[in-house]
């Protein structure tokens, strides 16, 4: 407002000064100044970066790049084993596992955003991206889940090889200190499994090793045990075909046929029950696709092009309406802005925002609806069919912000998309055909910092 | 007045041009002993005409007016002599013209319209060239030639560096290349590196003292000129090349040039590799070492440097016409930008799979230029004009400042230059011209430290040099107008919360705040006189006297700057600014030209065993542009290294510097002796002392502190040795919030073997440098406090040349 009225006031000073010898003019015209809020940081661009930074990877190439937020300016680019199949961030976000399952390879990229545990306070530090020399090298890693600082990779094994599945953890310490003694599950047989990890638990699927399916049907509970982890129990209850897994505070969910494994911990003690599916589930519709937060009360359950609400301990499960549109697929999904929304990507390039208001111990939260449809943000006007083989609009959300970053393999594009206005923010033309990419970096920056 | 004598020449012109020319002169040179000099070079005073003596010394002139003729000898190991004769109708023939031996390395420069040499001109100039400049290459041009008498270097981490001038640099000492401005950004900024390599340079040139006459505002403080054949002027075939690894630092460098042709078509091509790590030191980096400093090397100081020149020529009867391109990229530390850092962290950027220590990364800058140059020299056998010389280049540079990994800042100039000398044939026995002279620079900083707005800096320039003898006496005049236009649209005056560190309130308001911004535009008509004198008061002797008045338009960082310039760790504030109760304003009082009123006098003996030259000057600068130390901090906005300080508040702050005028005076002296003391051993003593004060009181910063230096050199058949010792003494005679420097003594010394394979001429090189590892700091460096001299090095070396 005051920078309008001093628009329309438009001081305009004329200097013209001569000099005595009059071998010196200056001529000085005022024009409008420019208003910046006083509030702003000054210190944004030399202090720990805060807005973090995204791992992305080529469809067709066999290397990573690591760009910097908020800008998206490159920092570095590395070349891996060979062309990633997937890209998870690790359970602190500080690295990416860059998977190239076919090649039975794990390789981490060092994003060079952390924190340190000082005991009264965290210090933020950042540094270069880098190339770890730690590496995973067991057979078929498939399924990747992380919560409260762990990552669990299921390795599926293959059947053609005989080779069994398995299972590693890994801190963010493991991967940095390039260890080898961080715990690891070998199962006994092969399988297209998942695994959740629970500090010094690990919940993970078992399968029969005569089943005529590479699904399991089961999950075991075990206990870590230094470098391995001992069988503690496997649940009764049965999960046929599991695919899709998810935690969030107090349960872990995994998806099967007939509906939802929940299991609930309360300290040392795991109970299992099953949510079976509703009457919306039609024909061969299941849950394959789970999604928690540690914050949220609610898993999101996907069965194909339909979203469930599943409120663990009430054990609901309700249709939500994601107004899909001619989009019959989700390719990208995840809890945002600290558990405070939840995004949909799908198969048209269609951002899907809901606002979430099923935190745990919020009060009243439950007179809400859980989820509010907010807004659907088409992100590409180009023609579907021209998606390039094997290619997905992908999705990466930050742990820190209201941001989350898509790609659009048709136009080459990385979009930031503000989920608080439901708005595209800035898109960067890459060189390459994206294909997927995480998010890396602090997701609560402490007050400390330290630039390396 | 001297135009009064232009246009009356130009008159006589068609009048001249008819003048009959069918004169000429033959003879021979000979040295004091009546032995004939081969290979002297004898040209007309004047005329465009230039031979060599064959091997009994004999020459022959044609061509020549009636009337009056002076010709030049120079040959290597001789003084420079000028001939005047009395030409019959008939000519001359065997005349036997004497050469007196010299100790002094006599060569001409060609950054002056004016012949000049070491021993003939009436202004101080040196040249550093063939095997000299080999030995002396390094990878930063101050560093190069540091070693001339009335030059330090600002060492800024062995990453760049600037010639210091009689105690002048940055906006006051022009860097030009083949005669035109080098066109990069090192003139605001001691971390910005000067963009002309020196390995692949044939010559380099040093005007000491104002040389506004001939360059303009830039030159105040003397001219730095780099020349090199990219634009060939004959096409005999000849190559140079070098490989050298220097210990200090890993350097590693290779370079080489090639100059050939066919018919009237003449080709060059150079190219040049370097690169270097971290350099070693004896002791810690910082003056004053944290509890956890590491001794032994300057973090952040590796640099890796390519480049290639491209260039040909179409030679004339009359002279050539050719165009080059020269491309450069540097990519380098800047240690006083570091957040830490190791050795090899850009010099390895491909090898990321194996880095596996890159935690810590310093700022870099990463330098790119691109330079097209047409060069042209064309002389008329008749007429009133004799010469043209004609000068283009556009310049094209751009360096980014590279901190994590993201752009910082970006400077971009973008430039352009004409300058066309037209030399007119001895018209009243004056000798000289007019030279037309245009530049024309777009620069642009962009980023967290675009301390300057972009600008636009155009300059017109008519100058006009005579000379003429008279007697024993050789009197030379100038005189150059100019108009120095400054355009910037957007100058911008931010309120900083400027404060004083003694106050404690630091909650200045932080509400809306707004940036004033001003549409700036700028004009100067600066103008130079000079008059300069070589006598030749008896044989083998002269002295040269020159007196000045220089005027310097203000640059456009002096003026317009506002924010936080990390390479001289200061909040820098143009001169169009004032402060008003600890708050910027505009300044209202008139931006005023630097005037500069330089007394030169040098005494010279360059003939017999023993050579000096000795000379003093006397310059008082009204209106010094400088930066006043305001007393206030300003955030830098940025961090750079202190950040894990805990407790400091005040950490990421400047003190903030305002451009102000002032006048300054700055004397000295420069001396060289040389000895042949016999046949292989030669004997060299330099010294130069200045002293730059404030008229005010007070002192300026980083003025170079006495340097003495002695050099004993051999050289028989195929080896030559040199060992050289300088003592630089402390230098107590600081400005405001400036450390004093304690003096040091390097001692360097080389040696040489020359041995042929085939046609190719190679020698064998290793030297030395700071032998006895001295901990030096560098008291006109910008981070004396940071980064010591490198420590004991050797390097060893090839180079050859067919």
């Amino acid at each position: 407002m005051l920078q309008t009225k001093l628009s329309l006031a438009a001081i305009l000073v004329s200097v013209s000064l001569l000099s005595g010898c009059g071998d010196s003019t200056t001529t000085i015209i005022e024009k409008d100044p420019i208003a910046v809020d006083g509030d702003h940081d000054d210190h944004v661009h030399d202090e720990v970066n805060t807005a973090g930074r995204l791992v992305i990877s080529a469809i067709d190439s066999d290397f990573v790049q690591v760009l910097a937020l908020p800008e998206k300016t490159e920092l570095d680019t590395f070349l891996v084993t060979a062309t990633p199949s997937a890209i998870y961030a690790s359970g602190d976000h500080r690295f990416a596992a860059v998977v190239q399952r076919n090649e039975d390879v794990v390789q981490f990229i060092d994003g060079g955003l952390w924190q340190e545990d000082h005991v009264d306070h965290m210090d933020d530090f950042q540094a270069e991206p880098r190339l770890m020399p730690f590496q995973l090298s067991q057979v078929r890693p498939t399924h990747f889940s992380s919560a409260e600082g762990q990552l669990a990779v299921f390795f599926d094994g293959n059947a053609a090889t005989g080779a069994a599945a398995g299972v590693a953890v890994l801190t963010d310490a493991d991967i940095g200190e390039d260890r080898s003694d961080y715990p690891q599950l070998s199962l006994t047989t092969h399988q297209h499994g998942a695994a959740q990890p629970r500090g010094e638990f690990l919940l993970s699927s078992l399968r029969d090793a005569n089943s005529s399916t590479t699904l399991p049907d089961k999950v075991g509970l075990y206990h870590q045990h230094s470098d391995h982890f001992d069988l503690e129990e496997t649940f009764a209850v049965t999960c046929p075909n599991i695919h899709g897994s998810a935690q969030n505070h107090d349960f872990v969910a995994f998806g099967c046929t007939d509906g939802v494994l929940l299991i609930a911990q309360s300290g040392d003690t795991f109970t299992a029950s099953k949510l079976e599916n509703t009457a919306d589930f039609s024909g061969s519709m299941r849950i394959g696709t789970l999604a928690g937060d540690h914050a949220a009360e609610h898993f999101v359950g996907i069965a194909g092009s339909a979203v469930f609400a599943i409120h663990a301990e009430d054990a609901e499960m309700e249709l939500l309406d994601w107004q899909p549109g001619a989009a019959s697929a989700i390719w990208g999904y995840g809890f945002a802005e600290q558990g405070e929304k939840f995004v949909l990507l799908d198969n048209t390039g269609a951002l899907t925002i809901f606002n979430y208001h099923g935190h745990a111990h919020s009060d009243g939260a439950t007179e809400k609806a859980a989820f509010e449809f907010s807004a659907k943000l088409p992100l590409t006007t180009a023609n579907l069919a021209n998606l390039p083989a094997g290619a997905r609009f992908q999705l990466a959300i930050s742990a820190a912000d209201d941001k989350v970053y898509v790609t659009d393999p048709i136009t080459k594009q990385l979009h930031t998309v503000d989920l608080h206005d439901a708005e595209v923010l800035s898109t960067k033309q890459l060189s390459f055909t994206p294909h997927r990419l995480t998010w890396l970096g602090i997701a609560n920056p402490s007050a400390d910092q330290h630039n390396h | 007045m001297f135009r009064k004598t232009i246009v009356a020449s130009v008159v006589a012109a068609s009048l001249l041009a008819s003048q009959v020319m069918a004169e000429s002169i033959s003879g021979v040179v000979k040295d004091e002993n009546g032995q004939p000099v081969a290979g002297a070079e004898v040209s007309v005073v004047g005329e465009n005409q230039r031979v060599m003596t064959d091997a009994e010394g004999r020459f022959t002139v044609i061509n020549l007016l009636v009337g009056k003729a002076e010709l030049h000898i120079e040959a290597r190991r001789f003084g420079h002599r000028n001939f005047r004769f009395a030409l019959p109708e008939q000519g001359l023939s065997d005349v036997s013209l004497q050469l007196l031996s010299s100790t002094i390395e006599v060569i001409d420069i060609t950054a002056s319209p004016f012949h000049a040499s070491a021993t003939e001109s009436s202004l101080p100039v040196s040249v550093l060239a063939g095997d000299a400049l080999k030995m002396r290459q390094a990878a930063t041009l101050g560093d190069t030639l540091k070693n001339e008498v009335g030059v330090h270097s600002n060492f800024y981490g062995g990453v760049a560096s600037s010639p210091i001038i009689r105690g002048l640099d940055g906006p006051r000492v022009l860097i030009t290349q083949n005669g035109l401005d080098a066109g990069d950004a090192s003139r605001i900024g001691p971390d910005h590196s000067v963009a002309a390599e020196t390995s692949t340079a044939t010559q380099i040139e040093v005007l000491r003292g104002p040389a506004t006459l001939f360059y303009g505002s830039g030159a105040i403080g003397g001219v730095v000129n780099i020349v090199d054949e990219r634009i060939p002027t004959d096409n005999t075939t000849r190559a140079e090349w070098l490989l050298q690894g220097t210990s200090v630092n890993d350097e590693k460098l290779a370079s080489g040039s090639l100059v050939t042709g066919v018919d009237n078509i003449a080709v060059y091509i150079d190219g040049f590799w370097r690169d270097n790590n971290d350099y070693r030191i004896p002791g810690f980096a910082e003056a004053e070492p944290d509890a956890d400093a590491v001794k032994g090397r300057v973090d952040n100081t590796a640099a890796t440097a390519k480049g290639f020149t491209l260039g040909g020529s179409y030679l004339l009867d009359n002279g050539f016409i050719g165009m080059s391109y020269g491309r450069l990229n540097r990519e380098y530390g800047i240690p006083g930008h570091a957040h830490g850092g190791h050795e090899d962290e850009h010099t390895d950027h491909a090898d990321h799979a194996a880095d596996e220590h890159s935690e810590e990364e310093g700022v870099y800058a990463d330098l790119a230029q691109n330079r097209y140059q047409l060069l042209s020299e064309l002389s008329f056998s008749s007429g009133f004009i004799r010469a043209v010389n004609t000068k283009l280049a556009y310049t094209d540079y751009q360096h980014s400042e590279i901190e994590e990994g993201a752009i910082g800042t970006t400077f971009k100039n973008r430039s352009q230059e004409a300058r066309v000398e037209i030399l007119h044939r001895p018209y009243q026995d004056w000798r000289g011209g007019l030279s037309l002279h245009y530049k024309f620079s777009d620069f642009e900083a962009i980023g967290a430290e675009a301390f300057t707005p972009p600008s636009e800096t155009q300059m017109l320039a008519l100058s006009l040099l005579e000379e003429r003898h008279f007697g024993p006496w050789l009197l030379q005049v100038g005189a150059r107008v100019e108009r120095v236009n400054i355009d910037a649209t957007d100058v911008l005056l931010p309120d900083i919360g400027a404060h004083e560190h003694d106050a404690d309130e630091h909650d200045y308001d932080h509400g809306t705040e707004f940036i004033r911004v001003f549409d700036v535009s700028q004009r100067f008509t600066p103008y130079s006189l000079s008059a300069g004198a070589v006598w030749d008061f008896t044989e083998g002797y002269n002295v040269g006297l020159s007196v000045s008045r220089s005027q310097r338009a203000p640059s456009a960082a002096e003026l317009l700057s506002f924010g936080p310039h990390i390479g001289t760790a200061a909040y820098e504030v143009g001169a169009l600014f004032a402060l008003d109760d600890n708050k910027f304003v505009l300044n209202r009082q008139p931006i005023e030209l630097e005037i500069a009123n330089n007394l030169d006098i040098t005494l010279r003996k360059f003939s017999g065993n023993t050579g000096f030259v000795f000379n003093a000057f006397y310059n008082q600068i009204d209106n010094y542009y400088y930066q006043q130390n305001t007393g206030l901090f300003a955030e830098a906005g940025h961090d750079h290294g202190a950040a894990e300080e805990h407790g400091d508040e005040h950490e990421d702050e400047l003190p903030v510097y305002l451009f102000s005028a002032a006048d300054v005076t700055l004397h000295g002296f420069e001396a060289e002796y040389h000895w042949q003391i016999n046949d292989p051993f030669k004997l060299t003593l330099q010294g130069d002392y200045i002293r730059a004060r404030l008229q005010n009181g007070g002192d300026l910063p980083r003025t170079p502190p006495i340097r003495l230096a002695a050099e004993l050199a051999y050289e028989r058949d195929a080896l030559s040795a040199d060992v050289r010792a300088t003592r630089y003494f402390k230098q107590d005679r600081v400005s405001e919030l400036e450390q004093a420097t304690a003096g040091y003594t390097l001692v360097d010394a080389s040696i040489s073997y020359r041995f042929d394979v085939g046609s190719q001429q190679l020698t064998a090189y290793l030297k030395g440098q700071n032998l006895t590892d001295q901990d030096a700091r560098v008291h006109t460096s910008f981070l004396k406090d940071l980064t010591p001299l490198p420590g004991r090095s050797l390097a060893l070396g090839l180079r050859g040349s067919f």
